[in-house]
């Protein structure tokens, strides 16, 4: 029988990683969702975020300036990548973009690697409080990355359906060439959701650098996971990846507890489990673009 | 040799030398048409004679081997969508594909956002019916409402020209007449470009045809005892 601490601390851990792979994973549905691309490379924005964070924050004493550094950064090179690279490849079919941002997050592992080395970096975590729940000591920074992607899903939510540019976006999800043919500029929504991408792994990133070792191929750690989280919720959809995000969080974090080598396994179980029952994943539309 | 039509300067839109090809298949051939204000132009023709591909060439979605699209002076082949649709060239398409996710009011929003015309006063007064389904998911509009819907979206703006795919496809005949009248209505401000298959409407309401037949214009009936359901009947 499981110890009740152990199961708080599980279930929180669970959350906090949870949260991490949402807000990787909103910039990977979205990306799909939109553009019908696959970005491999917003995991190269999630180490960015990681290295500036952990950059800023040994020049400046400040983790939470750190982490602000690495949204920008994040965003920034998104948006670079998305006019240098992606705007030449929209038109070409889905295993072009894959391969193409395989390729640059490949290549911009080799950029990191050549600037900040190999060896992995020590981030500090910005608060050592610690909060009582049901007689469980809890570390507050893990409940503050909670609560920051509860933010996130709030702010998207609202970008989405409340202003002009997000109901583009969400009908651009829909249908591109309709939303073009009212006289939108589409290429435009498209660097948008780009930078969104870019900014939010970004943020993942820089979130996760304390409670991990920053290393170069970070990003392809998280990989298998994130990309679980966009399926099991359902391409293109922002509900379906948050609660994907934190089942896939918390079947990792409690499966470890009960037997470590589950961590790894059980996700793909749900995944298989869950795409049995719903091929579209939880809540994946079935209007694909043609 | 079909009468090809010849540019003037009264045209809102002129087609000269179109030639479509989908990768080595090619579609359209040297298409020359001209749509003058206040006209209610048609395509007819079968399906597969390249009505909808010359609609989507004329509106950017497809580019042309060759020829040439003018409205004005201003060469359009080359240019984006949005772009030709913020010149007032506006494509309603034939799938009566609404964004489903979003309200109708949701739909005009965008309507509007790329327009800047706010005012769907004149969406409203042309199809009332929108006015009472503003807060409903497109998504659960019957076919009519949905043209509706894509007509009044298209109209924002105050288009110059309307390029409308279909619109009558699968509709009652109360929705088809009504869209008649609107389309007649319409004229007055727009010209329509239309294509259709119910000849009785295209002739009850065309200033020209064009019959298409295999990717190449067959006839292009201008006077209006020429309209007649037989003599469009004939080039099909």
């Amino acid at each position: 029988m499981m110890d009740t601490q152990l199961l708080i601390s599980g279930v929180i851990f669970g959350l906090s990683i949870g949260s991490i792979y949402f807000l990787m994973a909103i910039g990977l549905s979205l990306c799909f969702g939109l553009m019908r691309i696959i970005s491999l490379d917003q995991l190269l924005y999630y180490s960015i975020g990681a290295y500036i964070t952990y950059s800023l924050s040994l020049a400046t004493g400040n983790v939470w300036l750190g982490v602000l550094g690495g949204v920008a950064v994040g965003g920034i090179t998104a948006f670079a990548v998305e006019r240098l690279v992606f705007r030449r490849i929209y038109e070409r079919e889905l295993t072009f973009s894959m391969i193409t941002s395989f390729g640059i997050l490949i290549g911009g592992i080799g950029v990191i690697k050549f600037f900040w080395g190999v060896v992995p970096r020590p981030v500090p975590v910005p608060t050592m409080s610690q909060i009582d729940i049901i007689g469980t000591d809890v570390p507050v920074y893990r409940l503050i990355v909670v609560g920051v992607a509860a933010l996130v899903y709030i702010g998207i939510w609202l970008f989405l359906n409340r202003t002009i540019i997000g109901k583009a976006i969400r009908a651009g999800i829909e249908d591109v060439e309709h939303v073009e043919g009212l006289g939108i500029n589409v290429s435009r929504l498209f660097t948008i959701t780009f930078i969104i991408a870019g900014a939010l792994s970004g943020l993942a990133g820089g979130l996760h650098a304390p409670l991990i070792m920053v290393d170069p191929a970070m990003g392809l750690e998280v990989l298998a996971f994130v990309f679980m989280v966009v399926i099991i919720g359902g391409l293109g959809s922002i509900k379906g990846t948050l609660i994907s995000a934190f089942i896939v969080g918390q079947v990792v974090s409690i499966g470890s507890l009960i037997y470590a080598p589950l961590a790894m396994m059980a996700p793909f179980a749900i995944m298989l489990l869950i795409l049995l029952i719903k091929p579209t994943g939880l809540y994946g539309s079935t209007l694909v673009k043609k | 040799m079909p009468p090809h039509s010849a540019a003037n300067n009264d045209d809102l839109l002129t087609v000269s030398g179109l030639n479509v090809s989908y990768g080595e298949s090619k579609v359209l051939f040297d298409i020359a048409l001209s749509v003058r204000p206040n006209q209610i132009v048609a395509c007819v023709g079968r399906n597969g004679a390249g009505k909808s591909t010359l609609l989507k060439s004329i509106a950017g979605f497809l580019k042309p081997t060759s020829g040439s699209v003018t409205s004005g002076q201003t060469n359009l082949v080359g240019r984006k969508s949005y772009d030709i649709a913020k010149m007032g060239i506006k494509y309603v398409p034939q799938d009566k594909k609404v964004f489903s996710d979003l309200t109708v009011q949701e739909n005009l929003e965008l309507g509007s956002y790329a327009t800047q015309d706010y005012n769907w006063d004149r969406v409203t007064d042309y199809f009332p019916k929108l006015k009472v389904l503003m807060a409903r998911k497109a998504g659960f509009l019957s076919g009519g409402e949905r043209q509706m819907l894509m007509i009044g979206r298209a109209l924002l703006g105050s288009p110059k020209v309307l390029l409308i795919d279909e619109p009558t496809e699968g509709l009652a005949p109360s929705i088809v007449t009504h869209l008649r009248n609107v389309f007649t209505e319409l004229s007055k401000n727009t010209a329509l470009v239309i294509v259709e298959q119910n000849l009785p409407l295209v002739c009850a309401i065309s200033s020209k045809v064009y019959a298409l037949k295999e990717g190449r214009i067959v006839a292009e009936l201008a006077d209006p005892d020429s309209i007649k359901v037989d003599a469009c009947e004939r080039y099909l």
